[in-house]
């Protein structure tokens, strides 16, 4: 028994010694936790200027402005504080510079607490700044970062992206508010399923295009406004898609099954049609060097508005006329979309890509290297199959 | 619970031992590492494949400790193939199960310094680790399999769960397409699983401390089988959830997986710390049976008692986890690990399986 004592003594001391109280453990109060990063191409803020006015300045190229929105800890202390200054629920704090983290380090010369990056949840770049920069370039330090979680999400906005990071209303933190919003994504459609860090990661190692949500601020509130396409090459943002461009991406995809489709009927009278179901199936062919895709969209769901009094839709030939007039709708907003893609930006971002990678992957190899150049003249023809299934609780 | 005091594990905890031993950090890494080298989907196949050639070198490995039952492979290789010579190769296999045991324990404190003790200085985490192994290696065997046995069912399950929540990323289309480029991919990343299974040369003494080695072949293959299984689906779930294009230049990439989900709501909204507080177990089982295998090694050879043994690997141990400087030669001493586990197959069990044929059944000498 003695002889197990030794080593015993020895190791609970030695694990005393060394674990008393946590060695590298910081006070959650005393951190500054921040939930969002907005990238901006760079312009010095007003503090910033006349610091430099005054010759305050480090060697740098002010290629960005980083924003990020700390969330204060609320002390029970601060009661003195009550009645001034109506405070926000958070804090933004701006830098420029050019190197990501240099400027996150310069906050700590001008703030008391240190600021950690665990609890990022969103982030925006603007398209202005993505114009100039890569998207390789902005993200590679989040990217490397050991606090920085990759269940962060990426945004592009279409203004200032450091004004998506404001709301007009006190209680809530606009970060987290977009955040929250993509759960409307059971609602609509025209809410891209979101770009967490690793999925962006894996696109930009593969040199791949693709499309991440737009963000567009009016007078305070900010919008999911379609989606940006970023060019896998240069990893530039190349352009917009509206919003209904987003929503047939979103079915194209098959990441999202839910929307409504408005048309109008033979009496020009809106009427709108409720998804219930959606699948959509991409097929790749190649014969030699040619390749093609066939793409095949079903969808199932109900006739839910109709502003037409004068006949009654739920007939059988009405309702065959009307599932008609939805399809070419949807017809006409998928080739919209398509001709985008393929004309404007010519940019893959709609997995035809991934398509082909699977189904033909010889062929794949072929023209890997310039797919979105071979997507652009691809050519592709969809069919369509839209079926009412019901007409609601009303049926007159 | 009753205290033995002979040196013998039953067939449980064989397996468990075994298991315990093999399954460790390689899971962190091993996606990137067999990715790297196929650089197609297909990298579930090497590791599958990788798996089947283990488990028929596990059924050599077992066969010729059979023929000597109730002697490790530090007590027989002399007698095949002679005193001096047997006593080379066993040192070099002592060599390397003291790099593995550095190994493990300096691939535990990267981890922890990178993504839980930043700021730690690395010798405050290595250390105490070292010590309490010393302390349960001193134990011996027995202490050691019963230990596996309560942390081997905890470390699964966490794992179990965190894969299980993690499959709301998984994306078959990911994994596919299977053999687009053709079987050389697979072949490509053989080499590569190969670390991932090294340290099952603790076999060779293993079979001696079983109480019944009759069923040393069933209880190995089991040990075996569950890390080729929880590696598979490793490699499954991980790059179908990021894809190859995220694993490859991911460092920790099962790590990343994890993190790359949140559960509101959930007791723990983020899984990746559960996980590696569980895994650290896991690494620290791993260091302790190397650790016990070097221990056990030396003194037989040098016919030491193997208390002195112990202490005296302390140090050794400490510098050879140490020695490397950076992560990338963390990684580097891993891929070497890898290619000497390849030599010492090939030395071990493989010669001396031979020249024990040659001798019994063709020379008919008594062995």
């Amino acid at each position: 028994m003695y002889r197990r004592l030794l080593p015993l003594i020895l190791c609970l001391s030695l694990l005393a010694a060394t674990q008393t109280g946590c060695w590298s453990s910081k006070e959650i109060e005393d951190l500054a936790l921040y939930t969002g990063l907005a990238l901006d191409k760079g312009e010095l803020t007003k503090a910033e200027q006349e610091l430099e006015d005054k010759g305050i300045t480090y060697s740098k190229q002010n290629k960005i402005t980083a924003t990020i929105q700390v969330i204060p800890v609320k002390t029970t202390g601060s009661k003195d504080k009550q009645g001034g200054q109506q405070g926000t629920p958070y804090q933004n704090v701006s830098g420029t510079g050019d190197s990501l983290l240099e400027i996150f380090r310069q906050y700590s010369i001008r703030n008391e607490r240190p600021i950690v990056g665990h609890h990022l949840k969103v982030i925006v770049i603007s398209a202005e700044l993505l114009k100039q920069q890569s998207i390789g370039q902005l993200m590679d330090f989040v990217l490397r970062d050991n606090d920085i979680r990759p269940s962060s999400m990426v945004f592009i906005s279409q203004g200032r992206a450091e004004e998506t990071m404001v709301s007009k209303r006190s209680d809530e933190v606009p970060s987290v508010h977009i955040r929250q919003m993509l759960r409307n994504r059971s609602r609509t459609s025209k809410v891209l399923s979101p770009m967490i860090l690793s999925k962006l990661d894996a696109l930009i190692h593969s040199k791949r295009s693709f499309a991440l949500q737009n963000l567009v601020t009016a007078d305070g509130e900010t919008e999911f406004a379609g989606a940006a396409v970023v060019k896998g090459g240069t990893g530039h943002w190349v352009g917009n898609l509206n919003q209904e461009d987003t929503e047939c991406l979103s079915w194209l995809t098959g990441k999202g099954d839910t929307g409504v489709i408005k048309a109008y009927d033979w009496d020009n009278e809106p009427m709108t049609y409720e998804m219930k179901a959606m699948k959509s199936k991409i097929k790749a062919r190649s014969d030699g060097d040619k390749i093609r895709f066939e793409v095949s969209i079903e969808t199932e769901g109900r006739l839910i508005e109709t502003w037409n009094t004068s006949s009654i839709l739920s007939s059988g030939d009405n309702t065959e006329k009307a599932a008609k007039l939805f399809e070419e709708k949807l017809k006409q907003m998928m080739e919209h979309m398509i001709s985008k893609l393929q004309q404007d930006y010519k940019a893959d971002v709609a997995g035809f890509g991934d398509a082909l990678s699977i189904q033909q992957p010889r062929a794949w190899k072929k023209v890997e290297d310039h797919w979105d150049e071979v997507f652009s003249r691809a050519r592709i023809s969809f069919k369509y199959d839209l079926k009412i299934t019901d007409f609601g609780s009303f049926t007159e | 619970m009753f205290t033995r005091t002979d040196d013998k594990i039953t067939a449980t905890q064989a397996a468990v031992f075994l298991n315990n031993t093999v399954l460790g950090a390689g899971i962190l890494t091993l996606p990137r590492g067999v990715s790297e080298a196929v650089k197609t989907p297909d990298s579930w196949l090497s590791v599958t494949l990788g798996g089947i050639i283990v488990m028929a070198v596990v059924t050599l490995m077992v066969k010729i400790s059979q023929q000597f039952p109730g002697k490790t492979i530090f007590q027989y290789a002399g007698r095949i193939v002679g005193r001096v010579p047997g006593a080379v190769l066993c040192l070099l296999l002592v060599l390397y199960f003291l790099i593995l045991a550095g190994f493990e324990i300096r691939s535990l404190a990267e981890v922890t310094l990178f993504f839980l003790l930043e700021g730690t200085p690395i010798w405050a985490i290595v250390l105490p680790f070292i010590w309490a192994g010393t302390y349960l290696v001193y134990g011996g065997i027995n202490s050691i399999a019963r230990v596996f046995q309560i942390v081997f069912p905890i470390s699964i399950m966490i794992l179990m769960i965190c894969y299980a929540l993690s499959f709301r990323l998984f994306d078959i289309d990911n994994l596919r397409p299977v053999l687009g480029n053709g079987i050389m991919p697979v072949i490509r990343g053989l080499k590569s699983t190969v670390l991932v299974y090294s340290g099952c040369e603790v076999i060779l003494t293993l079979v001696a401390f079983m109480q019944k080695p009759g069923q040393a072949v069933k209880t190995m293959l089991i040990g075996i089988g569950i890390p080729v299984g929880l590696y598979l689906l490793t490699v499954v779930m991980v790059i179908g959830g990021l894809s190859i294009d995220s694993v490859i230049t991911s460092t920790w990439p099962t790590i990343d997986l994890i993190r790359s989900f949140e559960i509101s709501g959930f007791l723990f909204e983020r899984m990746e710390f559960p996980l590696m507080v569980i895994w650290l177990m896991q690494m620290f089982c791993n260091f302790c049976s190397f650790f016990f295998q070097a221990s056990l090694g030396l003194s037989q050879i040098l016919k030491l008692k193997v208390h002195p043994v112990i202490y005296m690997l302390v140090p050794v141990i400490f510098i050879s986890a140490m020695i490397p400087k950076t992560v990338n030669e963390v990684f580097s001493l891993g891929d070497f690990i890898g290619r000497m586990g390849l030599v010492l197959f090939l030395l071990l069990p493989v010669l001396l399986s031979i020249i024990w044929l040659i001798r019994t059944k063709g020379l008919k000498q008594h062995v």
